[in-house]
């Protein structure tokens, strides 16, 4: 019985602390009622637990729905994240450029020099426009599934 | 064999069910289940127990420790009045869907 144990603890061993050992419990408990009841019938102990630990199935089947959502939750907290790094880097950028057009007109109004640095700093929001749009496509691709 | 997932919403009101004909403990209810679909359909442990403590956790189903026909203890499920009132609900709500699924889908003859 102790490889049951094992096999459940090795299962859930990544679901969140809250409830984790009560599930580990009940799991255990059950599975092992069920390889009694398959000893019963006449198979072996090791056969019994291969059957059960086969016919289990995954962690995914345990928190079909609840994982979802969750994963979900935490897909649209990234997107947000994202917006906002857009909108940072926009008005970040955008202060910058306009210091640099400052100091070039006001010391050197004859060479427009600020354009190379602006041309170099306007690939942060760029990047991150990219990222932000990359993130949205895959999440419709998720969704498509 | 039937997809899981069109079954998986339907599970909570199946074992609902198995319960309110009589107390039944885990591994009885998953064979229940395999022998009176004769096989076509074969709910996973996982997904068993999960709908077990979601069902017990919402009150609709509760536990005991009782003692099987010979020797081993067993942790039984037994049916509350909520599990019940809300298995009818559930009950017509499954039929209003077939009824809609069949007008839908199945020729008219």
């Amino acid at each position: 019985m102790k490889k049951i144990e094992n096999f459940i603890k090795h299962t859930f061993k990544d679901i969140p602390k809250e409830g984790k050992s009560e599930i580990i419990k009940t799991v255990t408990e059950s599975l092992i009622e069920k390889v009694e009841d398959l000893m019963e019938k006449g198979l072996s102990e090791q056969e019994s637990i291969d059957k059960a630990v086969i016919e289990f199935g995954t962690i995914e089947d345990f928190f079909d729905n609840t994982a979802k959502e969750e994963k979900k939750k935490k897909r649209i907290k990234t997107l947000n994240h994202y917006r906002n790094d857009l909108l940072f880097s926009v008005v970040g950028s955008i202060i910058i450029v306009s210091i640099i057009l400052f100091i070039n007109l006001n010391y050197a109004p004859t060479t427009l020099w600020f354009v190379i640095p602006s041309v170099a700093i306007i690939f942060w929001p760029l990047s991150i426009l990219y990222n932000l749009l990359n993130k949205r496509e895959s999440r419709k691709g998720e969704k498509d599934e | 064999m039937i997809n899981s997932d069109i079954i998986r919403g339907h599970l909570e009101s199946v074992i609902l069910k198995l319960i309110i004909e009589k107390d039944m403990y885990g591994y009885e209810i998953s064979n229940c289940i395999t022998e009176r679909t004769e096989n076509s359909f074969k709910i996973k442990e996982a997904t068993l127990y999960s709908i077990v403590s979601r069902l017990q956790k919402k009150d609709l189903i509760e536990s005991y420790i009782g003692e099987k026909s010979h020797g081993g203890k067993r942790r039984y499920y037994k049916i509350t009045l909520l599990g019940s009132a809300y298995y009818k609900a559930k009950l017509l709500e499954w039929k209003e869907l077939k009824n809609t699924l069949e007008t839908l889908l199945e020729d008219k003859s």
